[in-house]
């Protein structure tokens, strides 16, 4: 009873030593604990797959199956908008969901804007396209920038929202040029596709720490209709939640666990080039559940962060919640003593 | 120079951390080195990608001078620190205080009209009831022009409970979010000495 009464007194830094072991251990000695997928998630997966040429061409042999030069021939007619509007501090849950998001497009042949109003988020841009891209060429895929995406870089943000209506008419007149000070128009994913404007770039996705992604529900879906699909920070994710139920928002990965459920799904379906189909989700095949090992070398460390760190999250939350318990208990066997004196 | 760069990201991660025991010159290093690199790193951004594609190319390369006129009224922003002509900064403010009016009416769709319209949707389901029975009881606790008692002071009640869930469920995210930036560094610091070693 002595040892739970102390912890009433238990100097913080105690608490803070705790906390940090149970999070380095679970890093070092990765272990497989499931990670189940939530609908916002499946939603947002689903709508992106949706835009694959694996899913829109067509099967010009008839063997039922959309073979890779079929997608390739096929005239691109949807791309997916990057928004990232965040810095470094809250990299650690941003981060992963937007490499996820990026590796399903690539695996699928999915077009891919990106695109900042901080100037802080424009190096991070860079290194999610470098920690993809660099990983997927190894496979031997060669992946050009300016024909399977394009990145529009840092703007200023006062051109916030004339990028973000003007998009509503044409890209090219929007945003002029790219980060490297080539215009759109001359770029393969604009020139030789058909991808102009909302009609086609269907789909926003908005990865911040704030409620950033409301202004793309408030101008962009409610003049051109545009899904928003929004990547956030857990503190902001039960603010999120009207928006999807309202339907304005077609999906979010929140946190860590967003992200590595996402993970998942491009784990699972998109390196194994496959369509998303809830029955293969509950019951996935050897292929699919091979590359769930996060312990296995089988997909890259880069690629699988979030799980890891959703190991370690579950450590932590359990430590946590003993605390919380034997802190209480203290408490009132405390309050039972004062009122026995009295 | 990975190495030199890896060795500079430990020392700054582990001087922050440092301040968990206390305040001391390492961390204080960290705090103002990442305010001057941020900085440093934003002027030039913005001069390249703002100020030289709109206001130096536009008029002085493409002659478009039109673009005075915005170029004018940021100078205005300046004035501020004048302690005679600081009036003049409003004019700017109140130009962009009516861009944010402009947005009034389709923020009035997305936040308000098509919440009502998705608050109104017959209770086929035992989760919409909740919701329905939420909405109402959480307004009738903002009402105070009726005492909070009786049948209507159980219903407000309600609406308590409606919202204290609310904030055990926004500060549940907290605790995970903060767990989840504590886990990022970690990691970094893991994957280095790993790697170190290794």
């Amino acid at each position: 009873m002595n040892f739970i009464k102390n912890l009433q007194g238990l100097d913080r830094r105690y608490v803070f030593v705790f906390i940090a072991v149970a999070i380095i251990m679970p890093l070092i000695f990765p272990f497989n604990s499931l990670t189940y997928t939530t609908t916002p998630v499946e939603n947002l997966y689903q709508l992106i797959d949706s835009y694959s040429p694996y899913v829109r061409a067509d099967d010009l042999n008839g063997d039922g199956i959309i073979s890779e030069e079929e997608a390739i021939a096929f005239k691109q007619d949807r791309a997916i908008f990057m928004d990232f509007f965040h810095d470094a501090s809250t990299m650690p849950e941003l981060f992963p969901m937007e490499v996820a998001v990026m590796r399903h497009c690539i695996y699928r042949r999915v077009p891919f804007f990106t695109f900042t109003i901080m100037e802080v988020a424009a190096p991070i841009i860079e290194e999610a396209i470098s920690v993809v891209t660099d990983e997927i060429q190894k496979t031997g895929r060669v992946i050009e920038r300016g024909k399977d995406y394009i990145n529009i870089g840092y703007k200023p943000p006062a051109l916030y929202l004339p990028i973000l209506l003007g998009m509503g008419d044409d890209i090219a007149a929007a945003v002029e040029t790219d980060t490297d000070g080539n215009r759109i128009e001359n770029l393969p994913m604009y020139r030789d596709t058909a991808i102009r404007n909302y009609t086609q770039m269907n789909l926003v996705y908005e990865t911040s720490g704030s409620d950033q992604g409301l202004s793309w529900m408030i101008y962009a879906r409610s003049r051109f209709g545009v899904n928003v699909g929004v990547g956030l920070t857990a503190v902001m994710a039960a603010d999120q939640y009207p928006y999807l139920q309202s339907g304005q928002c077609v999906g979010m990965t929140a946190g860590l666990k967003g992200a590595a459920e996402y993970e998942n799904l491009v784990d699972m379906f998109a390196m194994n080039n496959l369509t998303f189909s809830k029955g293969q989700l509950d019951n996935p095949t050897e292929a699919m559940m091979a590359n769930l090992d996060i312990t296995s070398d089988t997909v890259p460390t880069k690629f699988k962060m979030a799980r890891l760190g959703m190991n370690a999250q579950s450590v932590a939350h359990i430590l946590i919640i003993v605390f919380i318990i034997l802190g209480n208990i203290g408490y009132f066997l405390e309050k039972k003593k004062q009122n026995k004196n009295l | 120079m990975t190495l030199i760069g890896e060795i500079i990201a430990v020392f700054l991660t582990l001087a922050i951390f440092s301040f968990l025991y206390k305040d001391n010159p390492a961390y204080r290093f960290a705090e103002y080195l990442i305010v001057g690199v941020t900085v440093g790193y934003g002027l030039p951004l913005v001069y390249k990608n703002a100020f030289q594609p709109f206001v130096l190319q536009r008029i002085f390369v493409e002659h478009k001078f039109i673009f005075l006129i915005p170029v004018f009224f940021g100078i205005l922003f300046w004035f501020r620190f004048s302690r005679n002509y600081g009036w003049l900064s409003r004019y700017p403010i109140a130009i962009s205080m009516g861009m944010v009016g402009a947005g009034v009416t389709m923020s009035m769709n997305s936040m308000v009209l098509v919440q009502v319209r998705q608050a109104m949707i017959p209770l086929e389901t035992f989760n919409i009831f909740l919701i329905f029975l939420g909405t109402i009881t959480v307004m009738f606790y903002f009402f105070f022009s009726k005492a909070h008692t009786g049948l209507y002071g159980k219903f407000s009640r309600i609406g308590i409970w409606y919202m204290m869930i609310g904030f055990g469920a926004s500060f549940g995210y907290t605790v995970m979010a903060r767990i989840s930036l504590l886990i990022g560094r970690l990691q970094f610091l893991a994957d280095t000495f790993k790697g170190w070693i290794a």
